[in-house]
């Protein structure tokens, strides 16, 4: 009976996985041995190809050891620096942000006396909650968990939840810095969030449905070309949102070093500090799908359907490196003028791109 | 009357050519960047001949004159008697490398080297004796590339495959060599200083006729450290040029 089930199992997840024609035969190979081809055919069924994979944790994992080393390399050729190269060298150093996640592993993690104990280690690791949930819902053409029709409110709603779990981080450390970044988190939050959901909203208004399939179906030019002012208004809220550099505020490290998460040591530091880089990615891939046409793009054979998710993910990490390299070009703005910033030509610059969505809707409905 | 300072207007075609500037400025600098650094342990500078870096020391060339003592402005010279002459050694604690003492020893026994990285492991070994200034220090290298600065416009960094020599032959300065001579001999009161103080033993004195007192300096003997004359209490003895001597040096006195 056991083997039947397992026997059942296998047939099901088998039936709906991952076609790549450049490891069929390993795959076929692999789907013979007994246990192995249950593990296989689990990763490779499309839901939790898209969720473990691509776009979902490996890719996250990739997309983090590399932008943070880019991140530092590219600020150090404007800088007139070199930035990360001790460790292996021959490469430039792309290993850096592994090694310094392993060094983090080492390290003791310090609960100080003050804190919230419970809530303090708790709040980074639930954090992955709101950052994990929307990549069910991202899909990478035929490599997809979720179809539903309301998938980009949804996962805007959730990453929206994200400064909630930065803000319980500040209030659990019990430090002023923490405090006082947190609450700068929270004026930056209303600051940002209002704008950006009008800019998402008004291309959702544009393409008719808040499905990603429609959405890219419907993309006859890129979504930047056909209302230019929400991406831009998207742009300057995925900087707010992960709180880059031109309103790095909540964490200003000269200021109140690192604000929220300045009580961290060891691996809890790393997973906080990855919070923002990981939003990043989540708002970068939601951008692709918006205006960059998502997952389409020249085709190759041999590749399959992982075609579709590699275009997605190489688009999405462009768009990150170019939102990255900023951190060179600007300098901090003060909170009070990212607020006055917000609230007003934001705000009313994404008011207009609702107006100008508005307008290509009823026009091609007329 | 008091000025108010008021804010700069808002004009939109500026800050748009601002924000523009930024970011052309920005992407020339990630496409060719202009980073001057030297990978120090694998690249060295190219240093000059006369760079002042640690000092060595020539044995056969001192004379033992102590001016490179006497310059000192850190005092950081201790002469050390070796072989019954003094030599100098340098202690690295106080010394300044300002190369005074590279610049006045009239032999070049002194010499300067481009070696500036040397790791002393305690205090103690940082006052250097003159045998161990003698041969130049071990050097670890791990540098595969010379680079060289050229500030005659921008700066240009030439980086070449050259492996560069630390320690550098430099030519002997042209200096007058000086000897001894006794230019007042009715000064002297045969106190005998000058011959106990004379390292290479040049000078002598003879009783002549139970009354006089002659003293000779031996000119092919003397190396020039005109030590003598500093020891000399009645300014009897002066530096003369070796190339323009016409004395024959004995001297008499009552």
């Amino acid at each position: 009976m056991f083997e039947g089930v397992i026997a059942y199992l296998v047939s099901y997840f088998s039936s709906n996985i991952v076609n790549i024609p450049l490891i069929e035969p390993i795959i076929d190979f692999l789907l013979k041995i007994p246990i192995i081809n249950l593990i296989v055919s689990i990763i490779l069924w499309r839901p939790a190809f898209a969720i473990l994979i691509v776009p979902g944790l490996l890719a996250i994992v990739i997309v983090l050891l590399f932008i943070i080393w880019f991140e530092r390399k590219i600020t150090a050729r404007v800088q007139w620096r070199v930035g990360p190269k001790e460790v292996s060298r021959h490469t430039g150093g792309v290993v850096q942000a592994m090694a310094d996640m392993i060094r983090y592993l080492f390290q003791e993690i310090i609960i100080h006396r003050d804190s919230h104990a419970i809530y303090f280690i708790q709040f980074p690791i639930l954090s992955f909650i709101p950052i994990l949930l929307p990549i069910l819902l991202i899909p990478a053409g035929p490599i997809y968990a979720i179809k539903s029709d309301y998938a980009i409110p949804i996962i805007v709603a959730l990453s929206a939840l994200i400064p909630l779990f930065i803000m319980g981080i500040g209030w659990s450390a019990n430090n002023r810095y923490a405090y006082i970044g947190a609450i700068r988190e929270a004026f930056m939050y209303f600051a940002y969030e209002i704008p950006f959901i009008i800019a998402v909203l008004s291309m959702v208004l544009l393409y008719g449905s808040g499905n990603p399939f429609v959405v890219v179906e419907k993309q006859t030019l890129p979504g930047f070309l056909l209302n230019p002012i929400a991406f831009i208004v998207y742009l300057i809220g995925i900087l707010m949102a992960t709180s880059r550099l031109p309103f790095e505020i909540p964490e200003a490290d000269q200021e109140i070093a690192f604000g929220p998460f300045v009580e961290y040591s060891g691996i809890i530091f790393g997973l906080v500090m990855g919070i923002a880089y990981e939003k990043m990615y989540i708002l970068s891939l939601l951008a692709t799908i918006l205006f960059f046409k998502g997952w389409e793009g020249p085709i190759i054979p041999i590749l399959g359907d992982l075609n579709y998710a590699i275009w997605l993910f190489v688009k999405s990490v462009i768009l990150m490196c170019i939102l990255v390299l900023v951190r060179s070009i600007y300098a901090r703005y003060r909170l009070d003028q990212a607020l006055k910033l917000g609230w007003s030509s934001i705000l009313a610059f994404s008011i207009f791109g609702l107006f100008l969505s508005m307008g290509w809707y009823l026009w091609q409905n007329l | 009357m008091a000025k108010s300072v008021k804010s700069p207007k808002m004009n939109l075609i500026r800050s748009v050519f601002g924000h523009l500037n930024a970011i052309i400025e920005v992407t020339k600098e990630v496409v060719m960047p202009s980073t001057i650094t030297i990978h120090y342990p694998r690249e060295r500078r190219k240093l000059p001949d006369n760079f002042r870096g640690l000092i060595l020391f020539d044995k056969n060339a001192c004379i033992n004159c102590f001016r490179c003592s006497h310059i000192c402005p850190a005092n950081a010279i201790q002469m050390y008697i070796r072989e019954n002459k003094y030599y100098p050694g340098i202690d690295y604690t106080k010394c300044i490398l300002c190369h005074f003492c590279v610049d006045s020893c009239p032999t070049s026994a002194l010499k300067p080297s481009k070696i500036h990285d040397v790791v002393f492991k305690s205090l103690d070994n940082m006052v250097v004796k003159p045998e161990d200034m003698i041969n130049e220090p071990k050097v670890l290298r791990e540098d595969y590339i010379t680079v060289e600065y050229d500030f005659d416009e921008d700066l240009i960094m030439r980086r070449s495959k050259v492996k560069e020599k630390l320690v550098v032959e430099i030519d002997k300065p042209v200096r007058p060599d000086f000897v001894a001579g006794a230019a007042n001999p009715e000064n002297c009161i045969a106190c005998r200083f000058c011959v106990n103080s004379c390292p290479q033993n040049a000078i002598s004195f003879k009783l002549e006729d139970q009354q006089t007192m002659v003293f000779s300096i031996d000119i092919d003997k003397c190396t020039g450290c005109l030590i003598c004359i500093r020891k000399c209490p009645t300014e009897t003895l002066k530096a003369f040029r070796r190339d323009k001597i016409e004395l024959e040096g004995n001297y008499e006195r009552r």
